[in-house]
């Protein structure tokens, strides 16, 4: 593979939160922050000014980040993080601009007794958001929709991408394997990236599974007729619609 | 006030001696490209070339583009993940 450089693209200015910020945390008597970030913000400054508040910041690791406090889009699932600090903090603080990260520490609640909203802070249009769960009511609709469908389905499609990171062909193996013990069929199709245009050229597949970027079966799949559900919910999928209740 | 980091680029590629690279940006950040391979360019004689679709992260690298001689892949927005391991 060709040597590869990342340049994270950090932001140089300000980060800090402004006056009405403040004032949210103040007003919602918060006193606990799980705070995260994507990776171009840092945490710093934002943790001594909140720490000077005496509000309790709680910074954990995303298993597939490279850096403490940066969130992943693909960490959507409840153990996507090496420690529980969701469950242990009154609040969920996200510093990023866009909302592809912070929907993932909304799906990353599934399983959980608490629901908890994001508040998000943008540094760069100075602005204070809060994502609760009605940013991602289509999503969870479609999905549960999508694994009932799945648990019907007599052909299924498993796809696997060359992707670094991805490449799952041994956890589509054995699911193949699964599947066909429950006699059911199940074939494997490769790609570097997918586009789903390409779906209809397979009629006789009844449902997909997608082992490639988990917000492929979590966000994606609004615009998809087809039914499509990510491979970590295909092993067990009456405990993923269970764990889906909280939405 | 993003930090595009090209006076770190342009001395990585004169010490790897790369001669032809790749610049890829996430969709916010692809207006840059003219400038990146403005700079790259003139800076280190090298032939900069840009990925023209998806940078969703930092597993979302082009495949295959060793066979068209290119020796060093730039991404920019992302940092380096950590595989997860096979479950």
């Amino acid at each position: 593979m060709v040597e590869t450089i990342y340049v994270p693209v950090f932001w140089g200015g300000e980060t800090l939160l402004d006056e009405k910020a403040l004032k949210y945390f103040r007003e919602n008597k918060i006193k606990s922050v799980a705070l995260f970030r994507s990776i171009q913000f840092s945490f710093k400054e934002i943790k001594e000014q909140l720490e000077k508040l005496g509000i309790k910041v709680n910074i954990t690791k995303a298993k597939r980040t490279s850096e403490k406090g940066q969130i992943l889009g693909c960490d959507a699932y409840h153990d996507s993080f090496f420690e529980t600090i969701i469950e242990d903090s009154d609040a969920i603080l996200y510093i990023g601009d866009g909302m592809f990260h912070p929907k993932a520490l909304l799906l990353s609640q599934s399983n959980s007794k608490n629901f908890k909203e994001v508040i998000i802070w943008d540094p760069i249009s100075k602005s204070l958001e809060i994502l609760d769960k009605k940013a991602i009511k289509a999503q969870i609709i479609r999905r549960k929709r999508n694994l009932r469908l799945f648990l019907n389905a007599s052909k299924i499609g498993i796809l696997v991408t060359l992707k670094p990171g991805q490449q799952h062909l041994s956890i589509a193996l054995n699911l193949k394997q699964k599947l066909e013990k429950e006699g059911k069929k199940a074939y494997i199709f490769l790609d570097n990236t997918f586009d789903f245009s390409h779906f209809e050229n397979y009629p006789f597949i009844d449902a997909w599974v997608n082992s490639a970027c988990p917000r492929i079966g979590t966000d994606d799949i609004v615009n998809l007729n087809q039914t499509l559900i990510n491979i970590k919910e295909a092993f067990d999928p009456i405990k993923e619609l269970d764990s889906l209740d909280i939405f | 006030m993003y930090n595009l980091e090209l006076d770190f680029l342009v001395k990585e590629i004169k010490k790897k001696k790369s001669k032809r690279i790749l610049i890829q940006l996430p969709d916010g950040l692809k207006n840059r490209s003219e400038k990146i391979v403005q700079i790259l360019e003139e800076e280190t004689g090298a032939e900069v070339l840009i990925w023209f679709t998806s940078c969703f992260g930092a597993c979302d690298i082009p495949l295959g583009i060793e066979l068209l001689k290119i020796d060093l892949l730039v991404q920019f927005g992302h940092s380096i993940f950590l595989k997860e391991k096979e479950w």
